[in-house]
């Protein structure tokens, strides 16, 4: 598996991805806010607030593919709409998950990156559609995958003409139930040592607990990570999805000022 | 489920009542214009009698008769109010009906079918002011205007240049992912075509944007859509699914405000049209006495006039108050044929 691989393989240098005025590959890229759009409000105030605690990417669903059918499924079109005017507003750029291949032409209309979820990482005609799309693509691990498997699907979508490919680790399952999922940190150096991709980490669904959001944070920076995904929520308590691991804008505003200091403590021990 | 869809058709034919309602008042201000007396008891008296013998069974003559003093109470204070009429051309939502609710909202914006119409009413006097396209940065000259504005005996009495924001607008029950056909004036199709392409959606001409908008609402359509102003989308109770959907940011067009009295106000930019002789040197002979007043020119057109014969446009900063501007336009009318100072305005930039 891992020696079909063609295009991902590394070529020395971790490619810089334009993401509307933010470039994912240099430095820490942070990409932060609700799970669902759930309306106007909530997403504006989460924006300001991961915006002005130093965010470089607004996230926001507005297709949820949930476990149960009978769960909040999202705003649809409507949800596209407020994220993008959230981005405009904050002056920061969106992503969102697409989950239809009919939808990835309009969602690409909308957001400025767009992420392919665990539970469609091996939806094949999907990762084609957003391979054709030319929008930048934030493509997560299944949670059953293993890294070949994972390499695979950006090949795909490198193979239709889109080298703006950015790997998620968020978590896979394994016999421990006590969090949500299993973060597998080791993935960020294997990444960056079988590919030229830049490799992000999502603590939020990888671990599925506030309280474990932050250390493993610290871990991913220290393991070399190109970025992380977080979700925060104006009012995690009462937000419609993933109530248990989202951040209020004060935690994460906490968080984020450590991170950077961290992450350039290590930068610079790494330099010397 | 069912409710929720009957409540759809209530909201749809609510859009089309108060667009009736406005078009009733808009025909009672024109004929307003008309009389020279606010109240007409025998009109009135008329009008009462026809909702007499009216064969709508849920409709009585009280309930009708209640309603219509309403409405007739209304139209009458428009009549005395007698606000500013301004017309432009196309279906009310047209890009021009946005520049002239931006030019002055104190304005009402009457829909004209034709331009020569637009011009034609404000000669007779039956609309204050006209506005009327004149360039498009993308499209270029609107030449069935600049056409018109070589004849014209009409001022120039103002001007706004707008950002063109083409909205992609549906029935509010349009599901995105069913549209196939989007219908507008070529120009915007044109204006849309990456946009297009890109969603798989065919474009189909239509005779105006807000005409499309209009049609989609009036036909209930689900699987089609149309590009039109966002205003359009509000008058049509339609839905916009995508803002801004043109394929360059930079979409302007600039609009002529017309009035068949010169303008009372100090303007601080002039337009003029002129011919000139078929000799050489007899253009450069005109600009060269701009360049020498240091007057800058923001506009020069050449039109084809009659057979073999051109009219030029010259816009330009200054005031026609000022002693160098009249100087520089008496020897232009010296040594041109026909040179006419269209008006000197302010000009609002959105």
């Amino acid at each position: 598996m891992m020696q079909q691989l063609k295009l991902v393989r590394p070529t020395g240098k971790t490619r810089s991805i334009r993401v509307g005025n933010t470039t994912i590959g240099d430095e820490l890229t942070v990409i932060a806010g609700p799970c669902s759009v759930e309306n106007e409000k909530q997403t504006m105030q989460t924006a300001i607030a991961v915006k002005e605690a130093g965010a470089n990417i607004l996230r926001g669903g507005a297709f949820k593919p949930r476990t149960s059918p009978y769960a909040f499924q999202g705003l649809g079109l409507q949800g596209l709409q407020i994220l993008q005017k959230a981005g405009k507003e904050t002056g920061l750029p969106v992503v969102t998950e697409v989950v239809d291949p009919r939808d990835v032409s309009w969602v690409c209309e909308f957001a400025d990156m767009v992420q392919i979820g665990a539970r469609n990482m091996q939806n094949f005609s999907l990762l084609k559609e957003v391979g054709k799309a030319g929008k930048p693509v934030l493509l997560k691990r299944g949670m059953y995958s293993t890294l070949a498997e994972w390499l695979n699907c950006a090949e795909y979508i490198l193979a239709e003409g889109n080298p703006n490919v950015v790997l998620c680790e968020r978590g896979i399952r394994t016999f421990e139930t006590y969090t949500r999922n299993t973060l597998d940190l080791a993935m960020v150096p294997c990444v960056h040592a079988e590919t030229h991709l830049p490799v992000f980490v999502d603590p939020s669904h990888g671990t599925g607990k506030r309280a474990l959001v932050e250390p493993m944070i610290y871990a991913a920076i220290a393991a070399g990570v190109d970025g992380l995904v977080v979700e925060v929520h104006v009012d995690p308590e009462h937000a419609l999805s993933d109530a248990q691991q989202q951040l209020s804008p004060d935690e994460f505003g906490r968080i984020m000022q450590r991170a950077r200091k961290l992450e350039r403590f290590v930068r610079q021990t790494w330099d010397e | 489920m069912e409710l929720e869809m009957i409540r759809k058709q209530i909201d749809a034919i609510d859009t089309k009542i108060r667009k009736l309602f406005n078009d009733r008042m808009e025909q009672a201000l024109l004929a307003g214009k008309c009389k020279t007396k606010v109240e007409d008891r025998q009109r009135e008296a008329e009008i009462f009698e026809k909702l007499g013998n009216n064969p709508y069974t849920l409709l009585d003559g009280d309930f009708l008769t209640e309603l219509y003093e309403k409405i007739l109470a209304k139209s009458k204070e428009w009549q005395s109010r007698s606000p500013l009429l301004i017309a432009f051309q196309g279906e009310h939502g047209a890009y021009s009906e946005v520049a002239a609710r931006s030019w002055n909202p104190k304005c009402v914006s009457l829909p004209c079918k034709e331009f020569s119409d637009v011009f034609e009413g404000v000669k007779k006097g039956v609309y204050d002011f006209g506005i009327v396209p004149v360039e498009n940065n993308l499209g270029g000259i609107v030449s069935q205007v600049n056409d018109l504005m070589i004849h014209t005996e009409l001022y120039v009495v103002g001007a706004i240049e707008i950002p063109v924001k083409h909205c992609l607008v549906a029935c509010p029950q349009t599901d995105y992912r069913e549209i196939r056909e989007v219908y507008s004036h070529a120009q915007a199709l044109a204006q849309c075509r990456n946009f297009l392409s890109r969603n798989h959606l065919l474009p189909v001409p239509f005779y105006d944007t807000a005409g499309a908008a209009k049609m989609l609402s009036e036909k209930g359509a689900t699987n089609a859509a149309a590009i039109s102003s966002e205003l359009a989308a509000q008058l049509y109770g339609l839905q916009v699914i995508k803002e801004s959907i043109e394929d360059f940011a930079s979409n302007r067009t600039r609009f002529l405000v017309l009035s068949n009295q010169q303008n009372p106000e100090p303007g601080s930019k002039c337009s003029a049209v002129f011919s000139t002789e078929h000799k050489s040197g007899t253009l450069f002979a005109v600009l060269q006495q701009y360049a020498q007043a240091g007057l800058n020119l923001t506009r020069i057109e050449s039109i084809p006039n009659q057979k073999g014969s051109y009219a030029f446009f010259l816009d330009f900063l200054g005031s026609i108050e000022d002693p160098a501007v009249q100087n520089v336009v008496e020897i232009s009318k010296q040594i041109t044929t026909g040179f006419r100072v269209l008006g000197c305005y302010e000009e609002k930039v959105l």
